[in-house]
């Protein structure tokens, strides 16, 4: 356990993991190995867009745990935004004939809608103190709760009806590069765009000031206050952010890749916040090392039309469960990562 | 260096003044208002999307306990949110966060139904046989729960694993493994559906004071009765001791001689058991065959909701089961006739959990209007 830990700690061997994964990938696509049959650009392909409303979350939550929050209603911001998103492009075009500039402002809708949800979140968690746990975990009752109510009011039932989603965008001359173009610049510029935020994010967080400040809050909040950096105020900034990109994934689900909302069970996000969350601790809190925990998770989700197609046909209820077995999996095995010293405690300056 | 101890020391000062400060009475307070409040805001919703509001909570009322049979509902739901309180709350008060009583109550269920139907063709047909075939059932389900309990207890004790995350993936898989098993093995021949056959008419709970064919008030006793048994535990035995010391004042507890992942296990397992037995009453009194877990209504995770009211106070599950059995009930009545979807209720549920999780907004707000007495 101590040896992955250390293993995952060390950033060139991660990198060296990452660069052996991408070798083993290329290999069984290209060299007719056992396994290749697995291995298909149409399953990457889907892996990637299983991955991406992960990763979203994911990369926000991981933002909000490294300034010493855990934001644990990730799950629940992702219902919202899975609603909101089908709801507004749906009310934008009346109903009928929603086209793609109605999808991409029912994205910024759902930015803005997560961003106020969220701030009232960090109200309570920051200034009110609230449990942690238990305030997390009502975000998710509550989005499981209105997020149907809502759409029976809208559409007469806990579910949408079908939605049109986001065009793949094709690059031209990146698109004609044999496999990566074919998942990368012919596809969903939402599997692109996530990427760049990850990389983006893997920079603000290590390499400027600000992602200096968001780790000391988590880390040695005091520091930070004797900096003259207002710890809460670092701390509002990440919570807010946490839930506008769990928002946005669950909006990806519905109007990105999906077609539309749908409010049975426990909703179409189905336990993926939750295992965005594991994504960003598997991840060891590094927005790089969260996209490739999200990767296999998304991987796992796909599992099933893989097994199909090489002839295992396993009932759909099992290979649904794929994904979390894989995450206690993860979290046997590798343990809780080091969690940031100062997560759960609310930081009170002392004047 | 010295700035850091007196960080250390104010901390402590604000722990302990919070402690004295979470008297009773003020949990009760907060209890109601945090309802009261969540209500309004329900009932706004329910204006705002153009229903009418007071319409909405006279019948939340009268659903709850308008007549005879709305009562005996809304005790039916009231017993199965007792019984799954008690198991959250024995969790919450050691500090484990057992946010898996939904899948520990599936898992005891579909045992109890396994026991119930391999050993009711092997005795006689008569409802003597009844006796051994429940005993056998709350046995299994016992069982069954506290070990579907005490798995995630040993990943976290021994692996480090966040136990919220570990249960709700427990639930997620209790569920889908049990709707495959009911499904390729269980399901009658050319049943459509993915039930199990009926149980035997005899193997139930007899109705007694209500003429419910899914409620009886000896359900309702079993409930009471377990919540007295783990209150007496936790209050009066060295074991209940160590437990609720575990959950405020760990370092105490080891001092002592608790061993602190042992008692993880242990929460665990009886938190575990005690869902599992709410899954036997609930496949024997209410349904009287097994289905489809996830169709089953969401009694472990509306336990979470009724132990923080309580305060996780054994006792005080009581009167949080009977509200939240109620708020049920009327829910499901507004679902039925007025056309306001019964989600909202959940909702609802919901923003209760969230008002209860922050006492420092009530505490505020009452130090803003000045009711709460001058304090500081």
């Amino acid at each position: 356990m101590s040896t992955a830990r250390a293993l995952l700690d060390d950033r060139r061997t991660l990198l060296g993991v990452l660069g052996a994964l991408v070798a083993v990938i290329a290999l069984l696509l290209f060299v007719d190995l056992p396994g290749s049959d697995l291995v298909t650009v149409g399953a990457l392909e889907r892996a990637l867009q299983a991955a991406t409303p992960i990763a979203l979350a994911a990369i926000g939550g991981l933002y909000a745990e490294k300034s010493g929050v855990f934001n644990i209603g990730l799950e629940g911001f992702m219902i919202f935004g899975a609603l909101v998103g089908a709801a507004v492009a749906w009310l934008l075009a009346g109903g009928e004939g929603i086209t793609q500039v109605h999808l991409w402002v029912a994205f910024v809708a759902v930015a803005v809608v997560s961003g106020v949800l969220a701030t009232l979140f960090a109200v309570l968690l920051i200034r009110y103190e609230a449990n942690q746990i238990v305030a997390g975990l009502a975000v998710w009752f509550i989005g499981l709760g209105f997020g149907p109510f809502a759409a029976t009011v809208l559409w007469g039932g806990v579910s949408s009806p079908s939605l049109p989603n986001v065009d793949a965008v094709s690059v031209p001359v990146l698109a004609e590069i044999p496999v990566l173009g074919r998942l990368f610049f012919d596809a969903s510029p939402l599997v692109l765009l996530t990427i760049v935020v990850a990389v983006a994010a893997w920079v603000v967080l290590f390499r400027t000031r600000y992602g200096y400040w968001v780790q000391a809050a988590g880390e040695n909040p005091e520091a930070l206050d004797t900096a003259g950096i207002d710890v809460n105020r670092v701390r509002y900034a990440t919570v807010i952010f946490s839930g506008v990109m769990a928002g946005l994934g669950g909006a990806v689900l519905s109007i990105g890749i999906g077609s539309g909302f749908t409010g049975t069970g426990v909703t179409m996000v189905d336990g993926r916040g939750w295992i965005a969350i594991v994504a960003y601790l598997f991840g060891n809190y590094n927005p790089l090392g969260t996209y490739g925990a999200s990767l296999l998770f998304g991987a796992m989700d796909m599992l099933q039309i893989q097994l199909q197609t090489i002839g295992i046909s396993l009932p759909g209820s099992i290979t649904g469960l794929f994904p979390y077995v894989a995450v206690l999996v993860v979290l046997v095995g590798v343990g809780y990562t080091r969690v940031p010293s100062a997560v759960g405690e609310s930081y009170d300056t002392e004047e | 260096m010295s700035d850091a101890a007196t960080g250390v020391r104010s901390l402590a000062d604000r722990i302990a003044a919070r402690m004295l400060d979470a008297s009773v009475l003020e949990r009760v307070v907060i209890a109601l208002v945090a309802t009261a409040l969540a209500l309004l805001i329900g009932a706004v919703i329910v204006a705002a999307s153009g229903y009418d509001a007071v319409e909405f909570v006279s019948s939340l009322v009268y659903g709850a306990v308008g007549n005879v049979s709305n009562l005996a509902f809304m005790l039916r739901q009231s017993s199965m949110l007792i019984l799954t309180g008690v198991a959250v709350a024995v969790a919450f008060r050691a500090g484990v966060f057992n946010i898996g009583v939904q899948g520990q109550f599936v898992v005891g269920g579909f045992a109890a139904t396994l026991g119930i139907l391999f050993a009711a063709p092997l005795l006689p047909n008569s409802p003597v046989s009844a006796i051994p075939l429940l005993a056998l059932a709350t046995l299994l389900a016992l069982a069954a729960g506290g070990a579907y309990g005490a798995l995630p207890g040993v990943m976290k004790a021994y692996a480090g694993a966040n136990e919220v995350i570990t249960t709700i993936m427990l639930n997620f898989i209790a569920s889908g493994v049990v709707y495959f098993l009911l499904d390729a093995y269980l399901r009658p021949e050319g049943a459509a559906a993915p039930n199990t056959e009926q149980f035997p008419d005899y193997v139930g709970l007899p109705g007694l004071v209500f003429e419910s064919p899914s409620f009886s008030i000896l359900g309702l006793g079993v409930a009471l009765l377990t919540v007295v048994v783990v209150y007496l535990v936790m209050d009066r035995t060295g074991f209940g001791y160590d437990l609720v010391t575990s959950g405020y004042q760990e370092p105490a507890a080891k001092y002592s001689g608790v061993d602190p992942k042992r008692m993880i296990v242990r929460t665990m397992t009886i938190s575990g058991m005690i869902a599992g037995l709410a899954g036997a009453l609930f496949a024997i009194m209410i349904l009287g065959y097994y289905s489809d877990p996830n169709t089953f209504p969401t009694f472990g995770f509306d336990a979470i909701a009724v132990s923080l009211l309580a305060a996780n106070n054994p006792l005080g599950v009581i009167p949080a089961g009977l509200l939240f059995g109620g708020l049920d009930a009327g829910g499901q009545y507004i679902g039925f006739t007025l056309d306001v979807p019964s989600e909202l209720v959940d909702g609802v549920i919901g923003l209760i959990v969230l008002f209860v999780a922050a006492p420092e907004l009530f505490r505020a707000a009452g130090q803003y209007t000045s009711l709460g007495g001058d304090r500081e």
